[in-house]
């Protein structure tokens, strides 16, 4: 069931004609995107349409070959990574990368940069913490975790790092369905908290449930946008991933 | 600037570039098909010099034919390291460079409480040749024909043997080469093997140049690591090459210059730049450039 | 069931370290109250050999640090402490007449350090590189190093008035003074002067590793690109452990000249650069407790070969080195400490479950 949108309009991140090629392939083709702070935006499309590369783009992980990101009113296109996630932009990965030989209290004491002195509650984190029931796992070398709270321990990690944006990358990859509709409630209540997020995924459970606005990614490009009935009823969205004529 | 001093430079190059090559070649090929570095490289290269000195000296062999038991002797030893050693150590490089270290201390320290501190040497072939002012040694332009000699075969091994592609793919793709039949664990064997067979070489072919002691090695290790550092593990060939005759650019008018010492700290300096914008080395730099243009063909 | 602590007390029984709980710090108190108090009960000679074998502690704490918690290997911890002596030698000497002269020196030497080490790591840091180079590097500059000081014999090669004495090193290097405290090596001062600073150092890194500070270092040794994206600087923090661990190394170059006044190229060569290498790697280098222990074990026993048989210590070292890296790669001591926790845990359950 999609959520209703809390965004207020204003725009927080904006990608313009942004292009990368690996090797001889160009994964993402002067693409534009744009999102406005409180959405909860959903990226699909068939593999190898760009998913990943333009969120490596976005969190700095790659450097485009041309194109301009601006995120708060700010040209982060020559950012480092370190330097956009201090500045509210978030990643959390496909594959899960958390400090799998460190307990999970120990992962979230890292995520948390803010100085012991002035270290008020994340009101936030606690949330999701308890939500997810990692608040009881706290002495768990995080490698030990199964693997569903392992994705939801990077989320939180991603969540200690206070951003504005979140991007999500596959965060039900791997999960049983229960799992996955839990992970989508759970983004859902973030988002109608006030958090920006955009996510990529394949479960279409898991898009139908939370989604606001899709985007179709094809070939490195926009194919489409739309409400979930929009793209649902699009007979292209489903030619480019079914091969339908 | 006369004919004969502009001689003199080309000739202290081309003698720079023989050493570095023969110091690096051997480590580079183990860094970029094993992923390890060897820490007793430089004791390797001591053995060899050690060898061809005693099969000399006590069994009066031919040199060439010293040098040939060198370089096969210090081979088996190289393999004997990996089966027992290295392969202990294939995802952990910074253990790898540890326990050869450790190896390093007890070659050296072995061969110093068996052979002493200093060995009577091998005397250096009198061919010598003078060009204006100038005379020069003929031994070192042998070297040179070595060391080009050496990679040229090392070329054609990697490029032109079926041992080659093996090689080649257990290196892009360890993975993969296993799951298509490579025998990596054999290739790594071999490639150490041949790694340190060159090291031992390089020790007998510089044997009769200097002075044949336990610590040895460290003159060319520094180096060859620097060699190492700066031509990086993506190709160790082109590395080498590229890698050794960019430094004996730096080098050989520092040296000639300023003296050795300021050779080699100009050399340290050099890879200190290099890796602060090629952090991959050279070879690792044009492994990228060769990615970027395939991308630019394919826009 | 772990204990619950709170504020200073957590972070000094923080995780990052192994000897936890009451019983620890009673054992910890009386060791530390046994050194304190040896001075009226052991000869001179003993106290200045066991002044000799602990000074190195900071600098092995500082490679532990570097090492086993930031995952970073240094063959330059020996370069660094032999910078500091060396510059400790020149500023001392050329301030013989001033007060405070030696501590304006120690001061001098460790910054030296410090600066050389904050150089390099800019060049190696911010550039990502592989984590093999920096030890191959560092390898290359103690090599050069050694050699150019070997060769500065002779009248020419003098800063001031004091020379740098080629391969015989440097020599008649005053002792610490602080008012009118010298620190000579057969002083119970100086002895006095390096427990304090090795109990300074322990604690202190301690504290530091167990702090938030500590957990991002460790968490840039266990995956730095996770790091990264947490929004941490990196390669910043790269560099700051490694100049805290060459002012480290720096501290106990100074300490050592205090002690045996002269230093000579051999301290920054390659085989003193293996020695904190073999200390961290014998003792455990993810405990700063096993590396104290080692490095003043390891000492004696190099000091116990130098007299009986000094060509046999670097063998033996060399063969330890080998023997802890492929059967105790964690060390000997941090694998002695996990298989008693273990069997003490064991034996805890066994109890608990009604053992027969």
């Amino acid at each position: 069931m999609p959520a209703s949108s809390v965004s207020d309009g204003l725009v927080v991140l904006g990608a313009k004609d942004l292009t990368k090629s690996f090797g001889g392939i160009r994964a993402v083709d002067h693409l534009d995107l744009t999102l406005a702070r409180g959405e909860l935006r959903c990226l699909i499309g068939p593999n190898g349409a760009g998913k990943s590369t333009l969120f490596g783009l976005l969190s700095g992980l790659h450097r485009p070959d041309a194109g301009q990101i601006v995120f708060k009113d700010e040209d982060i296109t020559n950012l480092k990574p370190f330097q956009r996630v201090r500045r509210g932009l978030c990643q959390k990965f496909q594959t899960t990368r958390i400090y799998r030989a460190l307990t999970v209290a120990q992962n979230l004491v890292i995520a948390d940069r803010t100085p012991r002195s002035s270290r008020r509650k994340n009101g936030r984190l606690s949330w999701a913490l308890s939500t997810l029931g990692l608040d009881s796992e706290g002495e768990v070398p995080a490698g030990e975790l199964s693997h569903s709270h392992q994705q939801w321990l990077e989320i939180c990690l991603a969540l200690a790092t206070e951003p504005d944006l979140l991007l999500l990358d596959e965060p039900t990859a791997g999960m049983t369905p229960e799992e996955t509709e839990l992970t989508a409630q759970f983004v859902v209540n973030l988002n109608r908290q006030g958090l920006t997020v955009l996510v990529v995924e394949h479960d279409m459970a898991f898009v139908r449930y939370i989604a606001q606005r899709i985007t179709v990614l094809h070939y490195g490009r926009i194919f489409t946008e739309g409400s979930l009935g929009e793209i649902e009823s699009n007979h292209e969205v489903r030619r480019i991933y079914l091969g339908e004529r | 600037m006369s004919l004969g001093y502009v001689v003199s430079l080309l000739y202290q190059y081309v003698d720079t570039l023989a050493f570095l090559l023969l110091a690096a070649l051997g480590l580079m090929i183990i860094l970029g098909v094993v992923n390890v570095i060897n820490l007793a490289h430089g004791e390797l290269i001591m053995m060899g010099a050690y060898i061809a000195t005693l099969t000399y000296n006590r069994a009066h062999l031919p040199l060439p034919v010293c040098m040939v038991l060198s370089s096969i002797g210090v081979g088996l030893f190289g393999m004997l390291l990996e089966r027992f050693v290295i392969r202990r150590f294939y995802d952990d490089k910074l253990g790898a460079l540890v326990a050869t270290w450790g190896v390093s201390l007890i070659l050296s320290q072995g061969t110093l409480l068996v052979f002493g501190p200093s060995m009577q040497s091998v005397p250096l072939p009198a061919w010598t040749f003078s060009y204006g002012d100038y005379s020069f040694g003929g031994y070192r332009l042998v070297l040179f024909v070595i060391a080009i000699a050496a990679v040229l075969i090392a070329w054609w091994i990697f490029y032109y043997t079926r041992l080659g592609v093996r090689t080649r793919a257990t290196m892009q793709n360890a993975d993969m080469a296993r799951a298509l039949g490579v025998d990596t664990r054999h290739i790594y064997l071999l490639t150490f093997g041949a790694g340190s067979a060159l090291a031992g070489l390089t020790g007998a072919l510089y044997a009769p140049t200097t002075t044949i002691v336990p610590l040895m090695g460290s003159q060319f290790v520094d180096v060859a690591f620097i060699t190492v550092v700066i031509g990086g593990g993506s190709n160790p060939i082109v590395g080498a090459l590229t890698s050794a005759a960019l430094l004996s650019l730096i080098a050989t008018p520092l040296s000639s210059t300023l003296g050795t010492f300021s050779g080699r700290i100009g050399l340290l300096i050099a890879a200190l730049v290099v890796i602060r914008f090629l952090p991959r080395g050279i070879s690792g730099y044009f492994q990228d450039v060769r990615y970027r243009h395939m991308a630019r063909v394919a826009s | 069931m772990a204990r619950e602590y709170t504020g200073f007390w957590r972070v000094l029984n923080g995780p990052q370290e192994i000897g936890r709980g009451p019983v620890f710090w009673c054992l910890f108190a009386f060791l530390a109250l046994g050194l304190l108090a040896y001075p009226f009960f052991g000869s001179v000679f003993a106290l200045s050999n066991l002044a000799n074998f602990c000074l190195y502690i900071p600098m092995g704490l500082g490679l532990a640090l570097l090492w086993g918690y930031n995952g970073v290997l240094s063959f330059g911890q020996g370069a660094f402490f032999a910078i500091a002596g060396y510059v400790y030698g020149i500023i001392a000497g050329n301030l013989l007449d001033i007060p405070g002269g030696t501590l304006l020196a120690a001061v001098g030497g460790i910054a030296a350090s410090a600066a050389i080490a904050a150089a390099f790591g800019y060049l190696v840091f911010y550039g990502q590189v592989s984590n093999w180079i920096i030890p191959l590097l560092l390898l290359v500059l103690s090599l050069i190093l050694e050699t150019f000081m070997a060769q500065t014999a002779g009248y020419q090669w003098r800063v001031g008035s004091v020379l740098l004495g080629g391969y015989n090193g440097m020599t008649n290097v005053p002792s610490l003074e602080i008012g009118s405290a010298n620190f000579g090596g057969a002083s119970i001062a100086f002895y006095y002067l390096v427990v304090a600073l090795m109990l300074i150092t322990y604690l202190g890194l301690r504290l530091l590793v167990n702090s938030h500070y500590g957990h991002v270092v460790v968490g840039i040794r266990d995956d730095v690109e996770r790091t990264r994206m947490l929004g941490y600087n990196v390669a910043l923090i790269q560099i700051q452990v490694f100049v805290v661990a060459a002012a480290l190394a720096g501290l106990s170059g100074i300490l050592y000249v205090s002690w045996g006044n002269y230093i000579n190229p051999s301290s920054m060569g390659l085989l003193a650069a293996t020695l904190p290498v073999i200390w961290t790697a014998v003792g455990g280098r993810s405990s700063l407790l096993a590396v104290l222990l080692s490095t003043v074990t390891l000492r004696w026993v190099a000091d116990t070969l130098a007299v009986r048989g000094g060509e046999y210590a670097f063998l033996v070292m060399g063969i330890l080195l080998l023997v802890t890296m492929l059967f105790f790669p964690a060390g000997i001591v941090v694998t002695l400490a996990r298989r008693w926790l273990h069997q003490k845990s064991m034996y805890r359950d066994l109890k608990q479950n009604g053992a027969p």
